[in-house]
């Protein structure tokens, strides 16, 4: 298994792929991260007044405590998480465009070993997409932020391991759906199209019937990890956000922590681990079987 | 899960369907170390589905495909037993040929330096660092061959290898082949033209409409139809006459007017017409064309005798032998002398030279 994994690694190093999407992952953590977090930093001086102020004593907050930092990062580490999707998805629907899967396969000892040897390189890319995304994010944070509104010691920590934890699972997730469909462009299409638009229009257009599209589907659960963190810092996950809060004023603030519906950090890892699974699974079952021609 | 290091390769009933159609029927043949077998057939025999069956990468229907006794993915690491040059096999358009080589040497477990050996084997060194999607056929399939060679493997299998090689590039591969063969290592090529390969090979089997047609040497192959003697007689009745009466039974008029004698030589035919004092205007022995062979084997309207050519002859090269060819004993030792030699007989559960094995 260490010699397939070494493999594996080989095989990304020796390809510009991870260093040439690192550039959008910086770029998208930094600017989400820096732009929420100068215009909330700058929001939350104003909260002594206006609607600002009612929203913040309705949940229980004085404008200078809203953990504005923990937003920022959570705005930053989200939608940079397309980028780890993507390159899982060269990990294995790649390889068949290359067709240097034949050779993959005839070289490991069966191919159990090889994807097993695939998921856990993919896994170590994940982590490390995430430990940078993270680090850009919080630089940026730290730029914008007023030194209250930063998160505790154990927040920071908090973010992180949500941060390592998204990206990992979301790393899967791409190399899971790639293998489903076998398509590379279209694979990284669909994941764009339905990440970035499909299900937050829905979730939107939706909010007044149910809230809880956010809580399952694959987006919102993503997403949910890193914003379940700052969410319940900030009280207004679906659970502890006041009853008194009106239903839109309630998405206002879920958008506010990135992610609308969520339920809790853990809840959402869960149940994004279980559609993982479901584009993983499919996903090796569909390579276990499959005749190389 | 230890394979017993023969280096033979085992076909016993192997088919496979895909869909509704039957890409490959009950297949069976054998391939022994120490010679270059060609596994030859028409496009869409079957060779490629058979191929990819024996490396574990299509899984069949029905049947057992070995390598060393075992299935391939039960040999442990399999690129250091077997290695594949097949068509359709891919490299990264961006990657170089080092870097390709190196991602496969750890794969196999093979010190980094083996990458520029296998290189430097196939002639490619000097386009170590150049991008494979810059290659010509020609040194893609040399790349094919390298990254086949880094586990330094006992049996090699290529499906097509000639294709886009030029014609120093097919002599190269025809000694290259041959040599590792000699070995004591087993080599199974496969090719659609005869032709091609006609010069590396020792053993063929020959399938088509994915079922075996022949499997045995070339030698036997080529002896097993009688050549015939096309005779242009001033009588040709007379010289019928005279050469049944003598024996030769098996006479045909051909087209162009002359007589086709099959069974017999040309000095035979001479003494014949001039016992019987017929004049002949041209003797002319018409040997047994390889290529004419295999197209009757592959081609199922060729069964039938082609118009004035000889009388037909079931059986007398095999035309359906599958069954007759039991493949754990081919039985050609004693039709070809160099199988002879002492290597033959040892199992060979070291690779011979070069060696870097043994890690595991």
């Amino acid at each position: 298994m260490g010699r397939l994994i070494k493999a594996e690694f080989r095989k990304t190093l020796s390809l510009k792929v991870w260093w040439i999407l690192i550039i959008p992952l910086v770029v998208v953590s930094f600017l989400l991260a820096f732009v929420w977090g100068k215009l909330t930093n700058d929001f939350a001086d104003f909260m002594g007044d206006g609607t600002a102020s009612i929203i913040a004593a309705q949940v229980g907050l004085s404008p200078d405590q809203l953990p504005v930092g923990l937003m920022a990062i959570a705005h930053g580490v989200n939608i940079a998480e397309l980028v780890p999707a993507i390159f899982g998805v060269f990990a294995l629907a790649g390889e068949y465009s290359s067709k240097t899967i034949t050779t993959t396969f005839l070289t490991a000892p069966n191919r159990v070993s090889a994807l097993s040897a695939k998921m856990i390189t993919y896994l170590v890319w994940g982590a490390l997409y995430g430990v940078v995304s993270f680090g850009v994010a919080a630089l940026a944070t730290l730029m914008t932020v007023s030194s209250q509104r930063l998160p505790t010691a154990g927040e920071w920590f908090a973010a992180l391991g949500a941060t390592v934890l998204a990206y990992m699972l979301v790393t899967l997730f791409g190399v899971g759906f790639g293998a489903v469909l076998n398509k590379v462009v279209l694979a990284v299409i669909l994941l764009i199209g339905y990440f970035l638009l499909v299900e937050n229009v829905l979730v939107l257009l939706l909010w007044d019937k149910t809230d809880v599209l956010g809580a399952i589907l694959p987006n919102g659960t993503a997403d949910g990890i890193v914003s379940g963190v700052a969410a319940q810092a900030m009280g207004v996950t679906s659970l502890n956000v006041p009853t008194t809060v009106a239903n839109f004023d309630k998405l206002g603030l879920q958008l506010a922590a990135g992610a609308p519906g969520v339920v809790s950090w853990w809840l959402s890892a869960l149940v994004f681990l279980a559609w993982t699974l479901v584009f993983f699974v499919g996903g090796w079952l569909g390579n276990q079987r499959r005749d190389i021609t | 899960m230890q394979h017993d290091g023969s280096g033979r390769i085992w076909v016993q009933g192997l088919s496979k369907r895909f869909g509704p159609v039957a890409a490959v029927q009950n297949l069976s043949f054998a391939v022994e170390p120490g010679s270059v077998t060609g596994f030859l057939g028409p496009n869409g025999a079957g060779k490629t589905t058979t191929l990819r069956m024996l490396l574990g990468l299509v899984t069949p229907s029905a049947g057992t495909a070995l390598i060393n006794g075992r299935p391939y993915h039960q040999l442990g690491n399999p690129a250091q037993v077997v290695g594949a040059v097949l068509e359709n096999e891919g490299f990264h358009p961006r990657r170089t040929a080092r870097n390709h080589l190196r991602v496969y040497a750890a794969a196999i477990g093979a010190p980094d330096h083996r990458a520029d050996e296998v290189l430097g084997l196939v002639g490619l060194s000097a386009a170590a660092n150049r991008r494979a999607g810059g290659f010509s056929l020609g040194m893609r399939q040399r790349l094919a061959l390298a990254t086949a060679l880094i586990g330094n493997p006992q049996v090699l299998v290529l499906d097509e290898p000639a294709n886009g090689l030029d014609p120093e590039g097919i002599v190269w591969l025809r000694n290259f082949l041959r040599s590792y063969a000699r070995e004591g290592r087993t080599v199974l090529v496969s090719s659609h033209l005869l032709s091609e390969v006609e010069q590396t090979i020792d053993q063929v089997v020959v399938i088509s409409g994915g079922t075996t047609r022949y499997y045995g040497s070339l030698e036997q192959l080529r002896s097993s139809r009688q050549s015939r003697v096309l005779v242009q007689a001033a009588d040709s009745t007379a010289l019928v006459t005279a050469l049944q009466e003598a024996g030769f039974t098996q006479v045909e008029p051909t087209q162009d007017g002359r007589i086709s004698v099959v069974g017999v030589t040309r000095q035979q035919v001479g003494d014949v017409a001039a016992k019987a004092g017929i004049a002949l205007y041209g003797v002319e022995e018409d040997r047994a064309d390889l290529e004419k062979l295999f197209f009757q084997l592959t081609t199922p309207q060729y069964a039938a005798p082609p118009p004035g050519y000889g009388a037909p002859q079931p059986g007398a090269w095999g035309g359906t032998p599958p069954q007759g060819y039991p493949p754990q004993q081919p039985g050609y030792p004693q039709q070809q002398p160099y199988q002879q030699q002492p290597y033959q007989q040892q199992p060979q559960q070291q690779a011979p030279q070069g060696g870097w094995g043994g890690q595991g």
